[in-house]
């Protein structure tokens, strides 16, 4: 149960950013490595934020913010400066490793002693002792519904329809009177706004944050958002945001089962890409035809 | 569906393919997880045997009933492989034996966080009776995983458990979490290169920026190198591609270097000590490990010793003595000196008698790893 | 009025390579024309399309339209007054998206891109009344993706997008030069069936010499740079097929070709 439980915890907070992935990668087609830096954003963002003793629900909202304001200036150095999509997120992450450091003060900020969104008063005071082991998984579940509700209807609004339309066809948009170049530095924000909501919540459910905790959050969301989006293919009624939050939790499933079996950490990157190169290859197989995003 | 579910059976027999070939059985018993421990660490064990012989080992009473301890090291590293060693055998001078009455989990999250928190959840699924987390980030990862669950956590290789959050500002534990600091002899060590270099007035420190033992070792160094007549010259890296041109320019700089703990730099220190001899700078070392590969001379922890009273520690837990919650974090009581013969002689420095009598180790030549 | 005023467009400029495509160009269209422009490939017709729109920048040489200067204006704020359909079908429209969706984004141009539904329920009436214009069954299609239909019906679709809102000028790229003849066809008609029932003012460039004659009320062939033959109203309708092939032999003989 506890392995179950760890792995939801997980895989439901890498959710969160994965649904970011799935905003740059699938709809934008931009490899926005910007994650890796927005990703500890978050988690640094959030310990300074409640070691000032701010609300830990409101630094949810400030780390969005903040993840937003670096996809803005990725997006900024790609449309406006001219730079290619991955130049501008290594830049961008290169840079938010040195601006994370002056963030927090140092590289490793403990929170143990403060309270969190998963350890407060009102949890204590409000919570059946009977559910104390799934309050975590409860309130990340919440958490991660809240944010494809609200992507998902974002996705039927007007702006949601030009950002669609961007990684589609950005002719049209340009066509339909809209500088392409601010869409895609929309949804850049959106995408590293949750990249680092993901970090915020899995700064206050680990207790630290940690300057090394980006490293590979890119591959990982990607790995989550290929793996949901083509498991869940065949059911067409599943919405992509929702095939992303299963990927999310699969993938986090399988590299448990490979720590549960004896393999050591050292063969577990080699495990992914190996699982992420088996789960394309398998469905394009299945496909009939080689064409693929990736 | 059906499509999905092969997917899932796909993935599944690849990774039992790739557990077939990775040395380790997927039981990681107590036998095959000791032969692995050995292999990585067995030419420290030899080295060290002067020390590890004279213990008494295999004295001890085995003691009544089984248990499991899970040991998650944060990074592949010579110190901590070492502390690992030693808590094991810490374990087994208490009568606590793997392979007979101690069944040990380990597992190395390879400096990868996400890992670490993963490798938590896997020993407490396994119902680990005691976690060993050796090092600050995975100590970390280990109380916010244990702590729902009331598994004790012993803890070693964490230079400063206050600034981390796991001991309060007296030391008292704040959880069921305890164990040891390698928080590093500054004093001393600074004493020793006075004594070693009288003439010396800078000196150089590499540390990466990413590791906060070594930012908040520089703090101390700084403080106390006024005492000493030093005056520290700091250079902060990024990453290990940061290194030769930052030792270059530090090299330029100063009268000797002096190394951390710091997991980058050390794994980088065998090209550092390359640059350093070309400029005949002397580079002194933190632990015995840096000394035997070069470094000049080190006052440091013995890492298998530090193990030693981490596993004593996690025997009182196991055996039902005392809470983690009851035992303070404990420091290594004594800091001994290192030197090695062979590079003072490179560099034409003479170990004073004072220092070398003194020494716990004195190695007359250099290890290449 | 759309006024292309001593255009001037160089490739390479300075170097060996240098290039000239267009020097001293102007040209002036009047409200309600419907211009048909034809010539050889590199003779400057696409060129001048992208110069409009702003696609690409000038290197001497202004832009008005209705007597207001948009030489400087990037290209997305022009597009609010063109509407603009391209050879590749694949262009005016959205793959991923269904019919609905398209139709709604289209309908929205001009107006701010905010939080509002993509989609205005009340609208789909008149979208559904578009689209049997184009006579293809596609408004009992409203959920489909874009992505599924043929070349003809998707390009059907791009013309009906890009002139649904109120535009000053159409233009039109070669936009039956990707269909088959049958469909080519079609769409032509629809396109002076729209064209006229929105009085669009309209730039159409063509490789089929058939369409150039027989739709439009002017007729321009272009020639490095430069048109060679502009006729307007009663000696446009005079133009035959055979001249303009003629004119053409003539200048690829030039050429050397």
């Amino acid at each position: 149960m506890t392995i179950v439980l760890g792995v939801l915890e997980e895989g439901l907070i890498y959710a969160i950013m994965a649904l970011g992935v799935y905003i740059t990668y699938k709809i934008l087609d931009f490899p926005d490595l910007s994650v890796d830096g927005t990703f500890p954003m978050g988690a640094a963002v959030t310990a300074m934020l409640i070691l000032k003793g701010v609300d830990p629900v409101v630094t949810l909202v400030l780390a969005f913010l903040g993840g937003a304001a670096a996809g803005c200036v990725t997006g900024f150095i790609h449309v406006k400066m001219k730079v290619r999509d991955l130049l501008s997120g290594i830049i961008v992450m290169t840079a938010l490793y040195s601006i994370n450091l002056r963030i927090a003060g140092k590289s490793n900020v403990p929170i143990f002693s403060k309270e969190t969104i998963f350890e407060n008063e009102w949890l204590t005071n409000h919570v059946p002792e009977a559910l104390d082991p799934y309050v975590v998984t409860i309130i990340l579940l919440i958490i991660v519904v809240i944010c494809k509700i609200l992507l998902d209807l974002y996705m039927q609004t007007r702006s949601g329809y030009l950002l669609r339309a961007v990684g589609d066809n950005d002719t049209l948009v340009t066509s339909l009177a809209k500088d392409k170049g601010m869409v895609k530095i929309i949804g850049l924000a959106i995408a590293n706004g949750f990249a680092a909501l993901a970090g915020c919540v899995y700064c206050q459910q680990k207790g630290f944050f940690e300057i090394s905790m980006g490293t590979g959050t890119m591959v990982i969301g990607l790995a989550n958002v290929i793996i949901g989006t083509k498991l869940l293919k065949k059911f067409g009624a599943v919405k992509a945001t929702t095939a992303v939050i299963v990927g999310s939790i699969v993938y986090k499933a399988c590299v448990s089962l490979a720590i549960a079996l004896g393999m050591g950490a050292s063969d577990l990157k080699l495990i992914t890409s190996v699982l992420f190169l088996g789960i394309l290859v398998f469905s394009n197989m299945q496909d009939g035809r080689g064409k693929t995003h990736a | 569906m059906k499509k999905s579910v092969k997917v899932m059976m796909m993935a599944a027999a690849m990774m039992a393919l790739a557990g077939c070939s990775s040395n380790k059985a997927p039981e990681t018993t107590a036998a095959p997880a000791e032969t692995t421990a050995a292999a990585t660490t067995g030419e420290t064990t030899a080295a060290q045997a002067e020390e590890t012989t004279t213990m008494p080992e295999g004295v001890a009473e085995i003691v009544d009933g089984t248990f499991t301890v899970g040991i998650g090291q944060f990074a592949e590293h010579g110190s901590l492989d070492n502390c690992r060693t030693g808590f094991l055998q810490g374990l087994a001078d208490e009568g606590i034996v793997e392979g007979k009455n101690l069944t040990v989990l380990y597992e190395n999250a390879q400096a990868d966080g996400g890992t670490a928190s993963q490798i938590m959840d896997n020993f407490l699924a396994k119902k680990a009776d005691v976690i060993c987390a050796i090092a600050t980030p995975i100590a970390q990862s280990a109380y916010s995983a244990a702590k729902k669950d009331g598994v004790p956590v012993i803890y070693t290789a964490v230079t400063d458990p206050v600034l981390a959050e796991l001991a309060g500002a007296d030391g008292t534990p704040v959880g069921e979490i305890t164990g040891t600091s390698d928080k590093l002899p500054v004093e001393k060590q600074l004493e020793m290169i006075r004594k070693m270099l009288p003439d010396a007035k800078k000196i150089g420190i590499m540390y990466s920026t990413s590791e906060i033992n070594s930012v908040s070792a520089i703090e101390e160094y700084k403080a106390a190198a006024g005492n000493y007549g030093f005056e520290i010259v700091e250079s902060g890296i990024s990453t290990t591609a940061d290194i030769p041109l930052a030792a270059d320019n530090l090299l330029g700089k100063v009268d000797c270097l002096n190394n951390l703990t710091d997991n980058t730099v050390v794994s980088s220190l065998p090209l550092i000590l390359d640059k350093a001899a070309k400029k005949n700078i002397p580079v002194f070392g933190s632990e015995v490990e840096q000394v035997k590969i070069g470094c000049l001379a080190a006052v440091g922890l013995d890492y298998v010793k530090l193990g030693e009273q981490t596993g004593k520690m996690a025997a009182k837990v196991l055996k039902g003595e005392k809470k983690a919650s009851e035992m303070n974090f404990e420091v290594i009581e004594e800091a001994a000196f290192y030197g090695n013969n062979k590079v003072a002689e490179n560099l034409g420095v003479e170990i004073p008698a004072e220092l070398a009598d003194s020494a716990a180790g004195l190695f007359d030549e250099i290890t290449v790893k | 009025m759309l006024e292309l005023n001593h255009i001037g467009k160089y490739y390479n400029a300075g170097t060996v390579n240098e290039m000239c495509l267009f020097d001293d160009f102007s040209l002036t269209i009047q409200d309600g024309e419907f211009v048909s422009v034809v010539g050889s490939n590199g003779s400057g017709k696409t060129s001048m399309l992208n110069i409009i729109c702003g696609s690409i920048p000038l290197d001497a040489g202004s832009i008005k339209i209705g007597g207001k200067d948009i030489t400087r204006m990037p290209e997305y704020q022009r597009q609010r007054r063109i509407g603009r359909v391209y050879q590749n079908p694949a262009m005016g429209t959205c793959p991923s998206m269904t019919i609905l969706e398209n139709m709604a984004l289209a309908d929205n141009k001009g107006k701010p891109f905010n939080l509002l539904p993509g989609t205005n329920r009340q609208r789909i009436d008149f979208y559904r009344e578009q689209l049997h214009f184009l006579g293809l069954g596609l408004e009992d299609k409203l959920e489909v993706k874009v992505g599924v239909l043929s070349g003809g019906q998707r390009q059907a679709m791009a013309l009906l997008m890009s002139t649904m809102t109120p535009i000053e000028f159409l233009i039109l790229d070669e936009h039956t030069a990707a269909l088959d003849p049958k469909t080519a066809d079609i769409i032509m008609e629809l396109t002076d069936k729209v064209v006229r029932e929105k009085h669009l003012t309209t730039i159409m460039v063509t490789h089929n010499l058939r369409f150039a004659v027989e739709y439009g009320n002017r007729l321009l062939m272009m020639h490095q740079g430069n048109a060679i033959i502009d006729k307007c109203g009663a000696e446009k309708a005079e133009i035959k097929i055979e001249s303009i092939l003629d004119k053409f032999n003539e200048i690829s003989i030039e050429c050397g070709n």
